[in-house]
């Protein structure tokens, strides 16, 4: 969010517009679908059943847009939500969704697409370009009190036209890579004939009023402040398309309000839950075991997946003088041993995080290697740098000055993995004090630089973001994204280079220059990734025989990319009747590593 | 010398048994968390390296090289002891509890937390990152009562001097300070260390300075009425008469008459000052990480309840300190209670 949150800052519009005259369609247009890519589902599946999950708070509202519209239920509404096109989640392939061909115009920047003829919406209206059109008045609209959709939709989308009903364009502000395109201009039609017009009082008049949608399910049912239903639609326009087949298979999916995981999990334990996710260490060492699991009613499964991950580590901040000096911060990263936390409180769960973009495919610098724990070098790299002596507490002085650097850190639950790495940095003779502060100050001191390591995690992006993390343009200054106050010029320019670039290689390469420079200044530190996610459920929950996908989050998504999995009845009953008569299964615990990074 | 009504005084307290016993255990607790490095430490108490004798308990460290081994950091006396058992003439003495408070010792093939074992020597077991968790009761409990002896010095000092010029002046200087006094008691401290401590990490002393400056009015009043009482006694105007300075009359005459009241908070005192520093630690807005504390240690119990032995350990010497703080409270409430031993010539 960032990420497109500065792309947002640096560009400013000029001539919007939104045409609904009929304007003629460039002539030279190469229509391209998406046919050939293998669909992730399974041809086992069978429909019906209701599926129950939990979530720990009711939505505030059902809107997707306006105040307090950005609770996590809102994922759950959008996943309904087609939008023009998709990404195939193995091969990251554009593929359609209601549009259903694309073409693109030779400015770089505009994208041209058919709408698929058969797309209708959840209330049997047809969906046309004008939906799309309206999709851009209604979120510029003030009445709708969402100023992040606002300022995106006037300064990102500069033009939507319609050419014919089931034909549109989409120009964006500025040229990108193709893939790109469809990332950030890709737009999701909003029912015009159900809103007509946004009016004053839209926020209040549609907090619970159930929108029309395009997607497989639409809520059915909604009890407030304990549960909604989705239900599947038996006769959905795209419900044999290839990439649908097979998905979207249990009648219901019904999401009850239980405001504490531990108490979530003894309903799963109960069987009124289907599945549970086990990411959280805790959980999955000590809850997930017992008779559930030895008799085979519960299994277990770990997926590892191949998604972008977090920019996890600690950001040294170069103004700090000590810090200034790159052989101070390269024999701070071998003093630092992440092995041994993994090793040990995080029990062998994580895995070190090799650079700071991790899981952008070809746009990740494969080749960098964190630097591993090593006192050898630590100690040689200090003494080099003129911190060869050591005072009496074994601390190195140079100069009356002591090696000792605060690292600041923001959760309470990092305190074990923190005082571990304290214990091994002291051999190397650097003390660290632990900072402890509460999430919101210490991202405060963070962007007002004051921090000397800081530990923090970015969220990911579609593609690596330099700019706004490396770039001297953001250095020495509070309240920007470039924490390290990295200023390089060499670096600047292939930022610029990569940011200006259209084509794919040379951003590839580009990316990975960047990448090799973060990892040669050592600014960054990079600590732990969860290279997978895992779960658990009940014998009746059936899947594919590759459970999720490369990019998967979750085993048990019902939406969106997931909606593979289907349950079978008969299993259910003879689960239930097994559990009475003490019948035992087999224990199942599967793990899953064809998408493992580096296996 | 003790005045005989003290001595007086402290014959009654040594008759309440409870109290009296409870004191002495107290003391030896205390006594033995001050001289902690001697007997829980990962330091021994003494090596014998080649004929010479190191005594590495207080003091700088001793790098490895010290001792023919390749590194420069702290030697590891653990992995020393296993290697002088195989050497002549080499030796040294490992305290009870071979472990310093913030040392990570992480058994082969297991994941932290540790059971209490005798043959890891973790009597208490270990907290989740493998720390010992007697080391961690044992240092805990001594930064705690400092603290809180520290904390109390503090409030006690200016608590009584306010209070007793309040008494002793009146007039606008007690008007003022009484409103500044109500104004200040209505500040819920525990919101303003929160908010203090979230955006500084505390060390020791800012943190025993901030409670002080908020826990010393409790006590200003009592002195203001015990000062105000008082001042009006013949002993005092006595002492006017004679020239003696405003100084002297609070500090030499009324303040030695007003002992016992303050004398009866001084244990409660000493609790609360313990139970502060444990429930902002609990809360995480205490000493850094990764100081030793109990309320880190109940914060790691509570929320790894399936690991008794952390919450455990820490309820059970919390418990204990203070009931035996109570009964010595007890104790000497009783002895200074002049409905009981007080008489009039």
């Amino acid at each position: 969010m960032k990420t497109i949150f500065h792309y947002f800052l640096i560009i400013c519009c000029l001539g919007i517009s939104v045409s609904s005259q009929a304007k003629a369609l460039p002539e030279d247009l190469t229509w391209q679908s998406n046919t050939t890519s293998e669909s992730w589902a399974s041809n086992k599946a069978e429909k019906g059943g209701t599926f129950t999950d939990f979530i720990l708070a009711f939505p505030p509202t059902l809107r997707t847009v306006g105040p307090d519209s950005n609770s996590s239920f809102r994922s759950y509404i959008n996943a309904n939500q087609l939008g023009l096109t998709g990404f195939h989640p193995n091969s990251l392939k554009i593929i359609p969704q209601i549009a259903s061909h694309w073409a693109y115009g030779n400015d770089g920047k505009t994208v041209y697409y058919k709408l698929d003829k058969n797309a209708k919406w959840s209330d049997g209206e047809k969906v046309d370009a004008d939906d799309f059109l309206f999709t851009v008045d209604f979120m510029r609209s003030e009445h709708i009190h969402a100023p992040w959709y606002n300022n995106y939709y006037k300064e990102q989308i500069l033009d939507v036209t319609k050419y014919d009903d089931h034909t549109i364009s989409v120009t964006g502000a500025v040229a990108r890579p193709k893939d790109e395109l469809h990332y950030y201009y890709g737009l999701t039609p909003t029912p015009k004939h159900f809103y007509k017009e946004i009016k004053k009082g839209w926020v209040k008049k549609h907090n619970w009023k159930i929108i029309p949608n395009t997607g497989p399910y639409q809520i059915s049912k909604v009890k407030k402040g304990k549960q909604i239903e989705l239900s599947r639609k038996k006769d959905w326009w795209a419900k044999d398309y290839k990439f649908n087949k097979n998905r979207f298979n249990v009648d219901k999916v019904r999401l009850k309000v239980i405001r504490d995981a531990n108490i979530a999990y003894k309903h799963f334990e109960k069987g009124e839950l289907d599945s549970f996710s086990l990411v959280q260490p805790e959980f999955w060492h000590n809850k997930a075991k017992g008779k559930l699991y030895d008799n085979g009613y519960l299994e277990k499964v770990v997926f590892y997946n191949d998604m972008p991950r977090s920019s996890s580590g600690l950001f040294l901040n170069l103004d700090n003088p000590i810090l200034k000096d790159k052989q101070v911060r390269l024999g701070l990263a071998h003093a630092l041993n992440f092995q041994r936390v993994i090793d040990t409180v995080l029990r062998g769960d994580y895995e070190r995080l090799q650079a700071f973009h991790t899981g952008y495919g070809d746009y990740s610098n494969k080749s960098l290697k964190a630097r591993a724990f090593d006192l050898g070098k630590a100690n040689q790299l200090l003494d080099q740098s003129g911190w060869q002596q050591r005072g009496g507490d074994g601390i190195r002085i140079k100069a009356g000055k002591r090696l000792s650097l605060d690292l600041s850190y923001g959760r309470k639950e990092h305190n074990e993995r923190w005082s571990i790495i304290k214990q091994g940095a002291l051999k190397a003779g650097i003390e660290l004090n632990l900072k402890l502060q509460d999430s919101s100050s210490h991202y405060k001191t963070i962007m007002q630089k004051q921090h000397q390591l800081a530990s923090l995690g970015w969220s990911t992006g579609f593609r690596p973001a330099f700019w706004q993390h490396f770039h001297s343009d953001n250095a020495h200054k509070p309240q920007t994204n470039n924490i390290t106050n990295m200023d390089d010029k060499k670096m600047d320019g292939l930022i610029m280079a990569y940011r200006s670039e259209t084509s794919e290689e040379k951003r590839k390469t580009l990316s990975k220059q960047v990448a090799q420079i973060i990892h040669d200044s050592a600014a960054f530190i990079p600590d732990f990734k969860v290279p997978y996610t895992r779960g658990a459920h009940w014998r009746w929950l059936q899947f594919p025989e590759t459970p999720a996908t490369k990019t998967s989050g979750s085993l048990y998504s019902p939406f969106s990319d997931g909606g593979l999995f289907w349950i079978k009845k008969d299993l259910k009953v003879e689960t239930k009747g097994a559990r009475k008569s003490k019948t035992k299964y087999v224990a199942q615990n599967k793990t899953f590593d064809q998408f493992r990074v580096g296996k | 010398m003790l005045s005989p009504q003290a001595k007086q005084r402290w014959m009654r307290f040594k008759s309440q048994k409870r109290g009296f016993y409870s004191l002495v255990l107290i003391g030896i607790l205390v006594f033995l968390s001050l001289i902690a490095e001697l007997w829980v430490n990962n330091r021994p108490i003494v090596v014998s390296y080649q004929g010479e004798l190191y005594f590495p308990t207080y003091g700088d460290i001793i790098p490895g090289k010290e001792f023919d081994l390749d590194y420069q950091w702290e030697t590891n006396y653990k992995e020393l002891q296993t290697a002088f058992e195989k050497q002549d003439g080499n030796w040294l003495i490992m305290p009870l509890v071979p472990f310093n408070p913030f040392e990570n010792n992480f058994i082969e093939g297991e994941y932290p937390p540790y059971a209490p074992s005798l043959e890891h020597s973790h009597f208490l077991g270990t907290d989740m990152a493998g720390r010992d968790v007697l080391a961690r009761l044992v240092y805990g409990f001594r930064i705690a009562i400092l603290f809180s002896l520290f904390l109390l010095a503090v409030s006690y000092t200016v608590g009584i001097i306010l209070g007793a010029l309040m008494g002793y002046l009146g007039g606008t200087f007690d008007l003022i300070f009484q409103r500044l006094i109500e104004i200040l008691s209505n500040v819920p401290i525990l919101y303003i260390i929160m908010i203090v401590a979230s955006i500084i990490t505390p060390n020791f002393w800012t943190l025993a300075l901030l409670l002080a400056a908020f826990s010393w009015m409790g006590l200003t009043w009592y002195m203001r009425t015990e000062t105000y009482r008082e001042s009006t006694r013949e002993y005092v105007l006595a002492a006017r008469s004679i020239g003696a300075s405003n100084w002297r009359i609070m500090f030499k005459h009324i303040l030695p008459n007003s002992v016992s009241i303050l004398i009866t908070f001084f244990p409660f005192s000493v609790v609360s000052g313990i139970t502060a520093l444990t429930s902002l630690d609990y809360l995480g807005f205490g000493l850094p990480v990764p100081t030793p504390s109990w309320g880190e240690l109940l914060q790691q119990g509570t929320s790894n309840l399936e690991y008794q032995w952390i919450a455990g350990s820490a309820v059970v010497a919390l418990s204990l300190i203070l009931t035996l703080v109570t009964f010595i409270g007890e104790a000497i409430r009783e002895a200074f209670d002049p409905k009981k031993y007080s008489y009039f010539e």
